[in-house]
């Protein structure tokens, strides 16, 4: 592969993403570099099962129409993945510096996706502000998607919204509220009678950690 | 001029009382932990433990501080969450102590208060607390005027998955030490349930896993070993994504699992990969005790908070992120 130019983008918990130019193009490199610090054995198979589970995940929930980077090539032993660079902001700095409006729609979409995905038994395993990307034309991208699994039960699913719940928790608490409705309307949209078990498994789910 | 408090922690297992000034001196901190010779903790025997020991260690620990009864301007107690029984046990003598010597009572979140005497040991400011003992594992840092838990188990704690493991192969509570110590010998590595998802984890996969192993005669050594790294791995990831989600700088280890020396060469490992500082309480600090509360209970006191004894019941499933931070 032949690389232009690469620039460090962002160091995640698991990843770099660089920017790089390459056929003419402006693209993505997600790299997940190894952990000294994790057993040798651990980390590889993490490594691997990551990048090319993040790989077919990407490609096939395009095909059930959630907006997500196109993959160009991987390379499993290298344990990166080159794809679509989306020119946008994240949803979590977006929060910061829309109205209220456009706040609670994308919140909608957000929530819409995520039905999508789980009414064809799909979980993104991650569902926060971070992983999500709006571009210029108000479209919102879905990404990371190493921890998605597929054949998701309703256990999955519950833990899915569980943790987009305290993502908004943790980081828009004084929005909180009004996020969580919109997304919750976006998603029964999509979901429907399905929503409701799913729901009050996040729930409980929610309580199930803490000693009592 | 400096005041005295002194705190009382009974939330599980554990009766301690400490007394600290506000200057942050911890001028003693007494402890006394129920270890049953089989068996985990029932909560009623743990709630007559504090009521049987409790007196003694509080006189203790007013002895070890070298002052007197009469010198104590603050009595703070753990408040929530924990055991109902041993929450009740552990209020009623800090309400009799605060009537008795007519001073102001002050109610604990036993969460916020291993964060808080954390960061009086480490000088951090802001940072993210892994928080790991029998009864917790979480992800805490503070965010828009309260600490908010970013990430926690979804089933067991990371102590209740060592302990009820090591009760398996006959190793008396607590077994985080003895696990350590056989994981030393271990050499092999099995596969075991690697269950992260976002900021949250789940031992309970990996505890029957273990379980499993060790009907097949896998040996102690090389199973110890092997939840260590996976149990601890996951830890790390979360933790990982927790600095790189909040772009704080400072990492503190707190609660009885921070004892491992393992678990904390992983975390300096992640600390370092992220420029972030590290910092281990130390062990009489770690575990559950009472200087951290009497050390809260001051910072809180100082911000204007006073609990009056009519509204002072215990709060068992007290949530990190239910409490105004009025301090910071």
């Amino acid at each position: 592969m032949k690389i232009l130019k690469k620039q460090l983008l962002t160091l995640g918990a698991e990843s770099a993403i660089y920017i790089v130019e390459y056929w003419g193009m402006t693209l993505a490199l997600k790299w997940r570099p190894s952990k000294p610090y994790v057993h040798n054995e651990i980390d590889n198979v993490l490594r691997t099962s990551r990048t090319s589970r993040e790989c077919k995940m990407l490609t096939f929930v395009r095909t059930l129409g959630v907006p997500t980077p196109a993959v160009h090539s991987v390379d499993i032993s290298n344990h990166s993945i080159l794809m679509d660079f989306i020119e946008g902001q994240q949803f979590k700095q977006l929060v910061n510096t829309s109205s209220k409006k456009k706040i609670t729609s994308l919140c909608h979409e957000f929530g819409k996706l995520l039905g999508i995905m789980h009414m064809r038994d799909i979980v993104h395993g991650d569902p926060t502000t971070s992983n999500a990307v709006v571009d210029m034309q108000s479209k919102m991208w879905l990404i990371d998607f190493g921890l998605a699994e597929k054949n998701a039960t309703i256990e999955m699913k519950g833990v899915d919204m569980h943790l987009l719940r305290r993502a908004y928790e943790t980081t828009h608490w004084a929005l909180q509220e009004t996020m969580l409705e919109s997304t919750m309307e976006g998603y029964v949209e999509i979901s429907g009678d399905d929503a409701e078990a799913v729901l009050s498994r996040a729930d409980e789910i929610r309580e199930r950690g803490r000693y009592h | 001029m400096s005041l005295l408090c002194l705190g009382l922690e009974g939330t599980a297992h554990s009766f301690g009382a400490g007394v600290v000034s506000s200057k942050g001196e911890v001028l003693s901190n007494i402890w006394h932990m129920l270890s049953p010779v089989e068996g985990g903790i029932h909560p009623r025997e743990a709630s007559r433990h504090h009521s049987d020991m409790g007196p003694g260690i509080i006189k203790r620990s007013l002895e070890d501080a070298g002052v007197s009864h009469s010198d104590i301007q603050l009595v703070a107690f753990s408040r929530g969450p924990g055991l109902g029984p041993c929450l009740r046990t552990t209020a009623t003598m800090a309400r009799t102590l605060a009537q008795k010597l007519a001073v102001p009572l002050v109610g604990v979140n036993h969460c916020v208060a291993h964060i808080e005497i954390g960061c009086l040991e480490s000088g951090f400011e802001d940072p993210v607390t892994i928080y790991v003992s029998g009864g917790n594992t979480q992800v805490i840092a503070f965010a828009g005027g309260r600490f908010r838990t970013f990430g926690e188990t979804l089933d067991m704690a990371l102590g209740n998955m060592l302990d009820v493991f090591g009760r398996t192969v006959g190793m008396r509570f607590p077994a985080g030490p003895s696990i350590e110590h056989a994981a030393a010998e271990g050499v092999d590595y099995h596969q075991l349930p690697y269950s992260v998802k976002g900021m949250d984890l789940s031992y309970s996969g990996m505890l029957t896993a273990a379980k499993k192993l060790h009907l097949e005669g896998v040996p102690v050594a090389d199973i110890c070993f092997s939840i260590q790294e996976t149990a601890f791995g996951m830890l790390a990831e979360v933790a990982e994504r927790a600095v790189a989600h909040t772009k704080k700088n400072e990492i503190l280890l707190t609660g009885g699992v921070a004892r491992n020396n393992r678990l904390t060469e992983i975390l300096k490992g992640v600390a370092e990969r992220h420029g972030a500082r590290f910092h281990r309480v130390s062990p009489p600090l770690a575990g559950d005790q009472g200087a951290m509360i009497a050390w809260t209970g001051i910072l809180q006191h100082q911000a204007g908070d006073e609990l009056p004894l009519s509204s002072s019941h215990v709060m068992p499933k007290w949530r990190t992120d239910e409490q105004d931070i009025l301090w910071r």
